[in-house]
């Protein structure tokens, strides 16, 4: 198995030098600004591209009907996966997954999953016999330090623009439509959480930064993941270990995180409302026209 | 779910008959296994567990599912610091249902990549260069603050196991008694949740390091006004003070024993200490 | 270099026959990225740009990207993995076999004054020997005059990584008029004072009294590389960047 990549003393000491003699960070960033953060969405629904600088996250939502879990007949199934593919880098393996994939999931599982963003119970066609089960796949395609905010960030946009297909009961009989009869429809969602990560540098940890590139996140000696949604509810918070930071600047941590959920979701809101436009080409007299596509032979 | 913590605006009183400020009790022992570096036993109200450390030593072979931390450098042996390996054994009869858990959990994995970064930062790795401390952690009882009780046990084994390290870890859980949808500003803070508290409250672990107010882990699962933190932080903290208390206690009352059964010499820095 | 527009060539494709210079005496000589099959064919195996040397009667491919393979007599900067009984084990480049160093292999060292590098650190070396299947050999030291020629362990110091187009750019001989960099030029007449090292494995030293100095270096050089900037737009950034920092 190759091992990661590390960087050399020189780079580590100068990053600190620069960071905490001369306050500068070397890609000439505020301490608290992100690296510029750019969302596409695919042609198909549910397929969204995230970059932050350098970092690259494609995440695919997609649905199937299944039968639920028999402890929760009145659930649907919804699961993340997260894969870090020897395409991010060498030392990812396939099916052995290493720390960082490990908490990455954990922590898209805590923030999305388990703050209940996407409401299971709507999910729900038949109780106890037919569900929709939503899954998510992100796909880290390029590893510039960051995951966890870029692939959180990925996730809530490809989940928020994905539709399933329309359904309908009658008389006990399922039908699900394709897309040419029925428009699919938007999943039931109820907030939108985003993680945002300090990394923390110094003996005490007296540095903090915001979006720590792959080489920060090298020398850094701590970090914290906030995951907040713009009503300023906390869905999670993690600081797993690392060196003990004073409590007081954790808590201006989380305030400050606060309003980069804000602008995050305010981006994501127009990035939306942008692509529904986009798709809506003929608005709604298009849906009312009365002829038909037919190519004249 | 009828919520039983309901009750807690008639009497400020809490499920188990506590107050919001009260702490389960903690029972402690150092040295309970014999043949280990260093072991200990902790007791956080119903929540059990038992942790055994053996290092520093040579890094054995490497086994799967075991999470690292410290080994900045290197990595494979080679590395300036001591590596430390936490494994964790979650008893199938340590909970009410009966959940198996694989290798491969994931949960259990964050737990120990936790534990494992959190010690690293206070024990002197550096002095251990190119070795392993294994951290093996047993949970016989879980019933709230897991992990709270599971980084007070490791903080006791590695203390008797002789490892330097900056001060004691503490940890203990705080909580709230509003839920997230109720915006009550009437909301106490709770310390110690059990499992019940846990369920249905909103809570956060906390840990931090010796009398400081510097914390190492902060981890909070639950959704949360971001108001009610402050609050619930302040509480978590001192409740680790309190909890340091209570370690420091049990390891001095060790360290009289074995003064008195004679096991070991009396010290240098013993002889301010008042044996009775 | 040939004057007329750039040839660019696929791997596989046949290369025109009137480009292949010849000469009465002088034998062809093939660079990177081209293939002799015998008895008379010569194939690219990379995409990139076919550069003619009439003079020389030498051609290769002039391409940016993949990682750095080492050849002979190649200034890199490598990192120290660590030490064996009698050589250092240097990384070239993530996730490639390492190369060695001999301890020796240092200006005027012997078994007791060799330098004592610990992993991690940086050194700037020669390839002294690179073949296919083997492992390469650095030296730091010119095996002729038993001197280090600027070569050798480099203390502290920042490190860019830059495409190994980039780089070569920046060795050339002429890399103004040739490699089209002006940007250290730019950046020293504005009064800035560095050093720097420059390795062919794509990686640029920078070091200098002032950390501001050297984060600036470091930011020029590399949106020059990502940003594929000429001439002008380089003497531009420089500027830009300079007014940003005091």
């Amino acid at each position: 198995m190759p091992r990661e990549a590390e960087p050399s003393a020189n780079e580590k000491a100068f990053l600190l030098k620069a960071l905490q003699d001369e306050q500068i960070r070397l890609d000439g960033r505020e301490f608290d600004a992100y690296r510029p953060l750019e969302l596409t969405f695919g042609d198909e629904y549910g397929v969204a591209n995230v970059s932050l600088g350098k970092t690259k996250i494609l995440a695919k939502a997609s649905a199937e009907v299944t039968v639920p879990f028999a402890d929760r007949p009145l659930d649907g199934i919804f699961t993340i996966a997260t894969e870090l593919s020897p395409m991010t880098a060498p030392h990812f393996e396939v099916n052995r997954p290493t720390e960082t994939e490990v908490l990455l999931s954990r922590l898209l599982e805590k923030t999305v999953r388990r703050s209940g963003a996407l409401d299971t119970e709507s999910l729900c066609l038949v109780a106890g016999q037919k569900c929709w089960s939503v899954r998510v796949d992100v796909h880290v395609l390029s590893h510039d330090g960051n995951l966890t905010d870029a692939a959180c960030f990925a996730v809530v946009a490809a989940l928020r623009h994905f539709r399933k297909p329309d359904t309908s009961m009658e008389n006990g009989v399922l039908t699900v439509y394709t897309p040419a009869e029925r428009e699919p429809v938007p999943l039931g969602w109820l907030h939108s959480p985003f993680c945002v990560t300090w990394s923390f540098f110094g003996d005490e940890g007296e540095t903090a930064l915001l979006d720590a590139d792959w080489m920060e996140e090298q020398v850094r000696v701590a970090s914290v993941t906030i995951s907040l949604n713009r009503h300023g509810e906390i869905c999670q918070i993690a600081k797993l270990g690392g060196v003990p930071v004073e409590a007081v600047a954790l808590l201006q941590c989380t305030s400050v995180a606060l309003t980069k959920v804000k602008e995050f979701s305010t981006y994501l809101d127009s990035k939306l409302a942008e692509d529904a436009k986009r798709r809506d080409k003929g608005g709604f007299m298009a849906e009312l026209r009365a002829e038909n596509d037919r190519v004249v032979g | 779910m009828p919520l039983d913590t309901s009750a807690y605006s008639l009497a400020l009183l809490r499920v188990d008959g506590r107050r919001w400020n009260e702490l389960r009790r903690i029972h402690a022992q150092i040295r309970t296994q014999a043949a280990a570096d260093g072991s200990s036993y902790l007791e956080m109200g119903h929540t059990k567990v038992m942790c055994v450390v053996n290092g520093p030593s040579e890094p054995g072979p490497r086994r799967g599912g075991v999470a690292t931390g410290g080994g900045g450098g290197g990595g494979g042996g080679q590395s300036k610091n001591a590596e430390v390996a936490v494994n964790i054994v979650i008893a199938g009869f340590s909970s009410v249902d009966r959940k198996r858990r694989g290798r491969g959990d994931k949960q259990v994995f964050e737990l120990q990549s936790t534990i494992s970064q959190a010690l690293a930062a206070s024990l002197h790795t550096h002095l251990f260069p190119h070795s392993t401390i294994n951290i093996s952690l047993h949970v016989l009882s879980q019933d709230g603050s897991l992990l709270a009780a599971l980084i007070n046990a490791a903080t006791l084994a590695c203390v008797d196991a002789g490892i330097p390290m900056t001060d004691y870890v503490a940890a203990c859980t705080a909580g709230s008694t509003s839920t997230y949808a109720a915006n009550d500003e009437g909301a106490d803070p709770l310390l110690d949740m059990n499992h019940q508290e846990e369920q249905e409250l909103p809570g956060l672990t906390v840990a931090t390091l010796g009398d400081s107010d510097r914390v190492a882990v902060l981890v909070c699962e639950s959704r949360v006004q971001v108001s009610r933190l402050e609050g619930m932080l302040a509480v978590g903290v001192d409740g680790c003070k309190q909890v340091r208390e209570i370690l420091d206690r049990v390891v001095r009352e060790k360290g009289i024993k074995m003064i008195q059964e004679g096991t070991v010499e009396r010290g240098v820095g013993l002889n301010d200490m008042e044996l009775d | 270099m040939s004057t007329e527009s750039p040839l660019v060539v696929l791997p596989g494709e046949s290369i025109d026959p009137s480009l292949i210079p010849t000469h009465h005496k002088n034998p062809l000589r093939l660079g990177p990225g081209l293939r002799h099959i015998p008895p008379s064919e010569i194939v690219p195996t990379v995409a990139g740009q076919l550069v003619v040397d009439n003079r020389k009667t030498s051609m290769w491919i002039e391409y940016n990207g993949g990682r750095y393979i080492p050849s002979q007599n190649d200034l890199i900067i490598g990192q120290i993995v660590r030490s064996a009984t009698d050589f250092y084990y240097v990384s070239l480049s993530p996730y490639t076999p390492n190369a060695t160093l001999p301890h020796l292999a240092f200006e005027s060292a012997t078994k007791k004054t060799r330098p004592q590098l610990s992993p991690g650190e940086l050194v700037y070396a020669r390839v002294s020997l690179a073949n296919k299947h083997m492992d390469p050999e650095l030296e730091c030291v010119s095996p002729s005059t038993g001197k280090a020629d600027g070569l050798g362990p480099l203390k502290d110091g920042m490190v860019f990584d830059v495409s190994l187009g980039f780089a070569r750019r920046l060795l050339m001989a002429k890399s103004r008029e040739e490699g089209k960099v002006e940007v250290l030029e730019a950046l020293g007449e504005d009064g800035l004072g560095f050093e720097i090292a420059v390795g062919r494995n794509g990686k640029v030293w920078v070091n200098s009294e002032s950390t501001k100095t050297v984060v600036l270096v470091g930011r020029a050089l590399r949106e020059t590389d990502e940003k594929n900037l000429g001439v002008e737009a380089q003497r531009k950034l420089v500027k830009k960047l300079v007014r940003e920092m005091r």
